[in-house]
């Protein structure tokens, strides 16, 4: 189970939310590169129809790769009322074959995706992991080296943290304040529910730059 | 001092306890010996002055980072119903080669079968040609944390987190029908490690099977330790001929090339080898 919030940042802002992100966590950033692939089952193969995704880390010397599966979002009034989206995740690390076993067992690729940015990873009040990334699509099949950005000038934003159904409270209490801390630069909503960016994002920006740059002096 | 064995033909082993027994063998031993009865054994490691001065403990040599590791089957005699008695007597065999009982172990093997949106195992005919009609998970009981899935239709071994069958529920194209372990005894013998054990469905004391692993610890190469195993495995079979069993073991061998795996032995090597064994336990069944 993990709880998710995402929103979009503007690359010229990206810079001053690397600053404050940094800031909060106290952690160095780390560097993302993952081509994600997703795969959907062939017609009548399973009881529903199912769809995995693939991703390969290629920020590594040697690229790694997890299976993840994202299962439904938890319903209810309770989850309607709160901002953030409480879903079921599994993953597996798997050896380098896994896009040939998926292929092997009836599963198709649907779309592929190069993400590309930063992360920052740390504990507070929850184990945090905030990526910032663009989306970047490949002309040809594969061809990571060749992509090209899906959204120039826009980048994704995405909050997650771990949670377990007897503590997924305190986790959703855990982003929403933090999520606070980042809202003059964007706004984080439930994936799917983006609301665009902050008009007050430029100004933020333009604060956090001015305080981060007297910090080096 | 303990030294592992440094040629594919050894010297004669001095030990009285492991020489090969003379012939003519008894019946029972395997028809296609390649070797012929023999003053040679694999290993000093098979004497009982190094095991004698170290007991059960775990060796002290050099241990490859993944032992190469060999499985056997037994086959029983036409018409003979396989019983646990095989079972007993093959850990006595163990016993008396000086083998130590250094505790139990466990491999478990899931059959997975597709689901249709027909209802759950139900019109697999609707399934396009190319969805395997089967698949295999493989859980080895020293590496609690990995998984092995085997498509054998394709030759292919994944290897995955044991997340990996929870990933299976979530996607439910394919279900987990039959889950059969391994389980047994495991005996420490000098630079081998023998596990012997049944074979039997979750949940029940139904036998399927019987079969062994032999493990040399010093080398990871499966051509550099083909000799040295197939120099352990006559012994064996010589030793257990002496008790006169319906049937014997055997030794498959699964074409790792097939499924892209190097000479270097790993865990899928072990997984693609339980698929195999298992493929030859249910042929002896239905025979």
């Amino acid at each position: 189970m993990e709880c998710v919030v995402q929103g979009i940042i503007e690359t010229q802002h990206v810079e001053a939310l690397e600053v404050l992100l940094q800031g909060l966590s106290g952690v160095p950033k780390e560097r993302v590169r993952v081509h994600e692939l997703c795969l959907k089952s062939v017609p009548m193969l399973g009881a529903v129809p199912s769809e995995v995704r693939l991703l390969c880390d290629l920020a590594q010397p040697t690229p790694s790769w997890t299976i993840r599966h994202v299962g439904g979002a938890m319903r209810g009034a309770g989850a309607e009322q709160i901002s953030i989206l409480v879903r079921t995740i599994v993953e597996s690390k798997a050896s380098s074959n896994v896009l040939r076993y998926f292929y092997g067992i009836g599963y198709k690729l649907d779309h592929e995706i190069l993400k590309v940015g930063f992360a920052f990873r740390f504990q507070r009040g929850a184990q945090f992991t905030v990526t910032v990334t663009s989306a970047n699509k490949m002309p040809k099949l594969h061809a990571t080296d060749e992509a090209v950005q899906v959204t120039p000038g826009i980048q994704l934003v995405e909050i997650t943290a771990p949670a377990a159904a007897n503590n997924y409270n305190d986790v959703v209490s855990a982003v929403t304040s933090f999520c606070e801390y980042l809202a003059p630069l964007l706004h984080l909503s439930k994936p799917g529910n983006s609301t665009g960016i902050v008009p007050t994002a430029g100004a933020a920006a333009a604060s956090l730059m001015s305080s981060g740059g007297a910090k080096t002096l | 001092g303990i030294s592992h064995c440094p040629a594919r033909r050894p010297a004669p082993c001095e030990d009285s306890r492991v020489k090969t027994p003379p012939s003519p063998l008894l019946a029972g031993a395997p028809p296609t010996r390649r070797h012929g009865p023999r003053q040679v054994v694999p290993c000093s490691r098979l004497s009982p002055s190094p095991l004698s001065s170290h007991g059960a403990q775990p060796p002290a040599h050099p241990v490859s980072a993944f032992p190469r590791r060999r499985l056997m089957h037994w086959h029983p005699n036409p018409g003979v119903t396989l019983n646990t008695q095989i079972l007993s007597e093959a850990c006595g065999c163990a016993e008396s080669l000086g083998g130590t009982k250094d505790g139990r172990w466990k491999t478990s093997i899931i059959f997975y079968r597709p689901m249709t949106r027909d209802g759950a195992g139900g019109a697999q005919q609707n399934l396009p040609p190319d969805v395997p009609r089967e698949l295999l998970g493989v859980a080895l009981h020293e590496r609690p944390g990995l998984y092995f899935s085997i498509l054998r239709n394709q030759r292919l071994v994944l290897q995955a987190d044991a997340a990996f069958s929870q990933v299976m529920e979530k996607l439910q194209s394919f279900k987990a029908r039959v889950n059969l372990n391994f389980e047994g005894f495991q005996y420490q013998l000098g630079d081998f490690c023998l596990r012997i054990g049944k074979c039997v469905p979750n949940n029940t004391e139904t036998l399927r099977g019987i079969m062994m692993e032999v493990e040399y610890y010093p080398l990871s190469s499966i051509e550099k330790s083909r000799a040295i195993m197939v120099d352990f495995f006559d012994i064996w079979q010589e030793t257990l001929a002496k008790k006169s069993l319906p049937g014997r073991f055997i030794h498959v061998e699964s074409n790792f090339a097939e499924y892209g795996l190097s000479d270097h032995y790993s865990f899928q090597h072990t997984a693609v080898q339980y698929a195999t064994c298992l493929q030859q336990l249910m042929a002896a069944v239905r025979a």
